[in-house]
């Protein structure tokens, strides 16, 4: 029975916000427990060197400690960190919680001191005594991966932890067959994800019931668990992760850190509750950063514009360890599948290496792999329509998937499912009034130059355990769940696995929930981030929560609704196929008199009287189900960015931004609109501004914001939103996941921007971000060519 | 991100801030409105046994007029002076720059001492008090002293200041007739220091030509720098744009500042040949318009 939708596609309030916004929200460090001691982590100062002798007596002299652990303890306590995948072409390391024989990037734990609190602590670290013997250290990948380059880990035969090639065989047939062949290289700075509340541990063993418990911020309690669980040697059901309010997350949040193990161990040890807060410091040192790659590739085109084929090699700088859960592989392996995008494009074939570095390691980060490779192809398709001489927005029309061609198998393997690229790019030009833009476009004898950017992109979406096999992910899961529970007093109640980070999931599942059930949203609650009380699920990342987590509740209160019409059915001589559900109430078509609250329906479900219950129907008002959803359903999208370029000072000011955007049924307009906004600020970042700097030396030289950039308010443009709502056919609910789009749509579309307003200069963008001083040396680069 | 420990002071008086100073001498920092000092102690790169908070010290936040100066007291909240009807009267060069200071937060917290004593290269207000020749009021244990920027600022985060000394006021002159002042900086984010600013005041004659011109720069070097010699050729001359591109370029190639991770050497000289020459533009529009 087709569900009418009261509380979905609505612009229903956060249920969430004034908890948040009058500070009444427990985070991490808001919790309390009775006697509990603080962290501190000496790290290391070296990029890569051998840990010689670390004395650590002094510092448990110091007042106030009560422990110290060294990677001695560890490796006697602790398996190191392991991320696995499957199949060729990957080799990985541990990671131990604490480093032992060597440190392999500035920030590595080296040891850690518990104390009465984190000033003692942090006091304490200053009396241990570590002796270093400096190695050769690799800060770039493309040296890095050079045969004969020092070994980051001397149990891999080389530092290359990922490598894979794909070909789809006609790729040399369109090189032969091009008028058109370009050749760049562009290259992406790193980037962090820098969430307002960095990420924290606090653990407390129940040595009577043998339970050991970790609150976390984190975005995957169940993944982080069964990390745990590995790395501890504990049986899962020992083991409880629970996630209070987390302060954003953006996917680095998803992985399991040393601090985790750390905080684990002490607890066990001590007894005592033991609690670790990630400082803005460590943050910036040893959170999962993203994104840096070097990209050579070539493209094929005909002389009016159809792109043929593209021939990439990426290179993925990823740190000092392969991360768990998704490994060292995730970036590269993301960026060349989405790099064909939503065109027809006949030839492609790449190699993509994941390369270790002695850098903090790299991860998930909002976008992953998909803003790089958007990147670059939207830049090609670029340079394309600036050689053909046709407009940016004709070469896209020329080489678009049609709606008729979907689902579309792409050149990389992809499969989209719906969508329709060209209605996409026709919206977001008339939002924008591209025509008058264009004709708008002054370049005359001012020194500020304006330019257009345009970026169309598919967005991988709410990823099934199909994808993460395929690619060889064997520690995420893939699947999501939901129960879903009408307790004895009639409120219904949703159980899941996803774990908000601030997205807003208390509302827009409540709505979901709500509008499945029958019942006002007042009556539902969600309840998420504990692996005592939810169903195992692999949690929110990778823009999934909706499409997982959504589906998962969607087929769960299908269950526990069929089963309060068929007991109201009974309780009122009424065929099941004639009772309505709305507002709370179960009524016979057409006679609303004849009804029952869900209220009665539970209170007779859960004490049943003799014969009250129809045959073959169970007490209780519960159903958990778990949905793995096909492998994924694509968004897409296209940007507009105006910007204003000053030729003489190289400061680039955005002064228009449109976004259309379609993620199929919008569950919450408002929610989706202002993710959107917060995902282009964080693409606008990357483009413009933010770049993890390391010198030669694997000292990084951006560990505070007054050196890695975020843009500020003062920096960010109005986002104008359109949408279109194309509603696909592979998932149960009608949505596709969105977080992600606004990021990867926008570095594209601010560099083509930036390209476009010094084209009469003769510049060409290749490298991020474009601070005011790139863009200086570009312009005056071109003006000495002849 | 934890200071290391420190013994903390709450003077209330200018007399007992200089008796601690006086006792604790390099081991002691004053504390005043903090932007600085505390990153600096939370990141252990500032250590001082002894910290002295000046905020509990009455009569050190003012502003008012006295003897054709405009007097601000060394605690006075940067965003006080930002709002100020007198400063944006008296000295319009001032209120244009302070609102490129951090933010609105930062500047509410942050004092006018506290910035001119910290010295940061980079920053706005020590080349604001440069470019007007203002007066730097220092108290210390045998009485006040009065000082010209040029001798107060000596180096990298580093003025003539001895450890027993307090920076209790900065005294600029108020603006005359037929002068327009501008302050333009580049900056990677609003709020952020500088990559380079130019502070700029120009005085005309009753028939139009530059009586007198004033440029300091800031993000250029150790210290603030004015550009004497480069502005002393605009006297005499009515204003043109050729003649301020001319004092921009002679800025440009007398400087040397360093690199870092924002901004090359090279840009930083090309920076500042632009903004003098839009200061001035700006200036001699404000001079002929009589807006300051």
């Amino acid at each position: 029975m087709a569900m009418a939708r009261r509380y979905v596609s609505t612009r229903v309030r956060r249920r969430e916000d004034p908890q948040l916004l009058t500070g009444r929200a427990r985070y991490l460090d808001d919790l309390r427990l009775s006697g509990t001691l603080s962290v501190a982590i000496l790290r290391s100062p070296h990029a890569h060197a051998r840990l010689v002798e670390v004395d650590v007596r002094p510092a448990l002299a110091a007042p106030g400690v009560e422990a110290v652990l060294t990677g001695e303890d560890v490796a006697r306590l602790a398996r190191p960190i392991r991320a696995e995948m499957s199949g060729p072409g990957y080799k990985t390391s541990g990671w131990p919680a604490l480093a032992r024989d060597k440190v392999r990037f500035v920030g590595e734990p080296v040891v850690a001191v518990v104390a009465r609190d984190r000033y003692g602590a942090e006091d304490a670290l200053e009396e241990v005594r570590v002796t270093y013997d400096p190695l050769p250290v690799l800060t770039n990948a493309e040296l890095s991966m050079r045969p004969g380059a020092p070994r980051i880990h001397d149990d891999l035969t080389d530092n290359i932890l990922f490598h894979t090639r794909f070909d789809n065989g006609a790729v040399e047939r369109a090189f032969v067959a091009a008028e058109l062949r370009l050749s760049h290289t562009f290259r992406h700075g790193r980037c962090t994800s820098a969430p307002m509340e960095n990420r924290g541990a606090l653990a407390s063993f129940d040595a009577a019931e043998g339970i050991l418990t970790l609150w976390a911020s984190s975005q995957s309690p169940h993944l982080l668990r069964s990390g745990l669980a590995e790395a501890l040697d504990l049986p899962e059901s020992r083991l409880r992760v629970i996630c209070p309010a987390v302060g954003g997350g953006f996917g680095p949040k998803m992985h399991l850190y040393p601090e985790d193990i750390i905080v684990c161990l002490l607890a066990q040890r001590l007894g005592r509750p033991v609690k670790w807060i990630e400082d803005r410091r460590e943050n910036l040192l040893t959170s999962a950063q993203a994104r840096e790659h070097v990209n050579h590739i070539e493209m094929a085109a005909t002389g009016d514009g159809v792109i043929l084929g593209f021939k990439a090699t990426l290179i993925c700088d990823v740190g000092a360890y392969s991360l768990y859960p998704v490994t060292a592989a995730l970036e590269p392996v993301t960026a060349a599948s989405i790099i064909p995008g939503p065109y027809r494009i006949q030839g492609y074939s790449y190699d993509a290496y994941a390369v270790a570095t002695n850098k903090c390691p790299a991860g998930a980060y909002r976008g992953v792999g998909m803003a790089l490779g958007t990147f670059v192809r939207e830049r090609l398709v670029d340079m394309v329509a600036r050689r053909t001489g046709l407009d940016p927005a004709e070469v896209r029309r020329r080489n678009f998937i049609a709606a008729t061609d979907v689902p579309f198998t792409t050149a990389s393997g992809l499969v989209i499912d719906s969508g329709n690229p060209t209605e996409s790019l026709d919206q977001a030009l008339e939002a924008a009034g591209y025509d008058a833009l264009r004709k708008d476009q002054r370049r005359s004898s001012t020194t500020t130059y304006r330019g257009i950017g345009l970026c169309s992109y598919t967005e991988f979406t709410g990823m099934g355990s199909g994808t993460f096999r395929r690619r060889g992910m064997s520690q995420i899961a893939g699947h999501d769940a939901a129960t879903v529970r009408v307790e004895p007093t009639g409120e219904v109640r949703g159980f899941v696995s996803a774990a908000s980070q601030g997205q807003g999931h208390a509302t827009t599942l409540a709505q979901v929930l709500a509008d499945e059930i029958g019942v006002p949203m007042a009556a539902v609650s969600i309840v998420e981030g504990d692996t005592e009380r939810c169903p195992y699920g692999s949690g929110s990342f990778a823009s999934r929560s909706m499409v997982v987590s959504g589906g998962a509740l969607i087929l769960a209160a299908r269950r526990v609704r069929d089963k309060v019409i068929a007991i109201a059915a009974h309780m009122l001589e009424a065929a099941r196929g004639d009772l309505v559900m709305e507002e709370g109430a179960i009524f016979v078509r057409g006679m609303a008199a004849r009804r029952v609250t869900l209220g009665q329906v539970a209170r007779l479900a859960y004490r049943p009287a003799s014969g009250t219950l129809p045959p073959s129907v169970d007490p209780a008002l519960e159903a958990t189900q778990y949905y793995d959803p096909p492998p994924a359903t694509f968004s897409i999208g296209t940007h507009v960015a105006v910007v204003d370029v000053d030729a003489e000072t190289g400061q680039v000011a955005i002064v228009r931004y449109v976004v259309s955007e379609d993620c199929g049924t919008m569950v919450n307009p408002m929610i989706v609109e202002g993710q959107i906004h917060g995902a282009v600020a964080q693409g606008i970042g990357a483009a413009l501004y933010e770049d993890v700097v390391y010198d030669d030396a694997g000292q990084p030289l951006t560990t505070s914001f007054m050196d890695y950039l975020l843009p500020t308010t003062m920096e960010l443009p109005a986002i104008e939103v359109v949408h279109t709502e194309t509603p696909p056919p592979v998932t149960v609910s009608g949505f596709k996941g969105m977080a992600e789009g606004g990021t990867i749509g926008a570095t594209a579309a601010v560099a083509n921007a930036v390209a476009d307003a010094l084209a009469p200069l003769g510049v060409e963008v290749h490298e991020l971000p474009l601070s005011p001083d790139r863009l200086y040396r570009l312009i005056h680069q071109a003006r000495k060519r002849p | 991100m934890k200071p290391p420990p420190f013994e903390y002071f709450t003077p209330a008086s200018v007399e007992d801030a200089l008796a601690l100073l006086g006792e604790h001498r390099e081991q002691a920092k004053v504390l005043a409105g903090g932007q600085s000092l505390v990153p600096l102690l939370n990141f252990r790169l500032a250590r001082p046994r002894y910290l002295v908070d000046l905020n509990g010290i009455p009569h050190l936040d003012y502003i008012r007029e006295e003897d054709g100066w405009l007097a601000i007291g060394a605690m006075t909240r940067q965003r006080a002076v930002e709002r100020s009807a007198l400063v944006r009267d008296r000295c319009p060069l001032l209120a244009e720059a302070m609102p490129q200071i951090g933010h609105v937060q930062i500047r509410n917290r942050g004092t006018i001492g506290g910035s001119l004593a910290h010295a940061d290269p980079a920053a706005e207000l020590p080349a604001i008090v440069a470019a007007l020749g203002g007066r730097l009021v220092v108290r210390g244990p045998d009485g006040e002293r009065v000082m010209a920027p040029e001798r107060f600022f000596v180096g990298y985060l580093t003025t003539a200041l001895e450890p027993f000394e307090l920076l209790v006021g900065v005294r600029l002159p108020v603006r005359r007739s037929r002068t327009g002042h501008a302050f333009v900086e580049v900056s990677r984010r609003h709020g952020d220091f500088a990559l380079v600013g130019v502070a700029a005041a120009l005085t005309l004659d009753a028939a139009g030509a530059c009586a007198d011109a004033a440029l300091a720069l800031t993000g250029v070097g150790p210290t603030p720098v004015v550009a004497a010699a480069a502005t002393r050729v605009l006297v005499g001359q009515r204003p043109s744009a050729e003649a301020f591109q001319e004092v921009g370029r002679r800025v440009s190639e007398t400087l040397e500042p360093d690199s870092d991770l924002h901004a090359s050497s090279e840009y930083r000289k090309h920076l500042a040949g632009v903004l003098t020459r839009r200061a001035l533009t700006r200036a001699a529009e404000r001079a002929r318009g009589g807006e300051g």
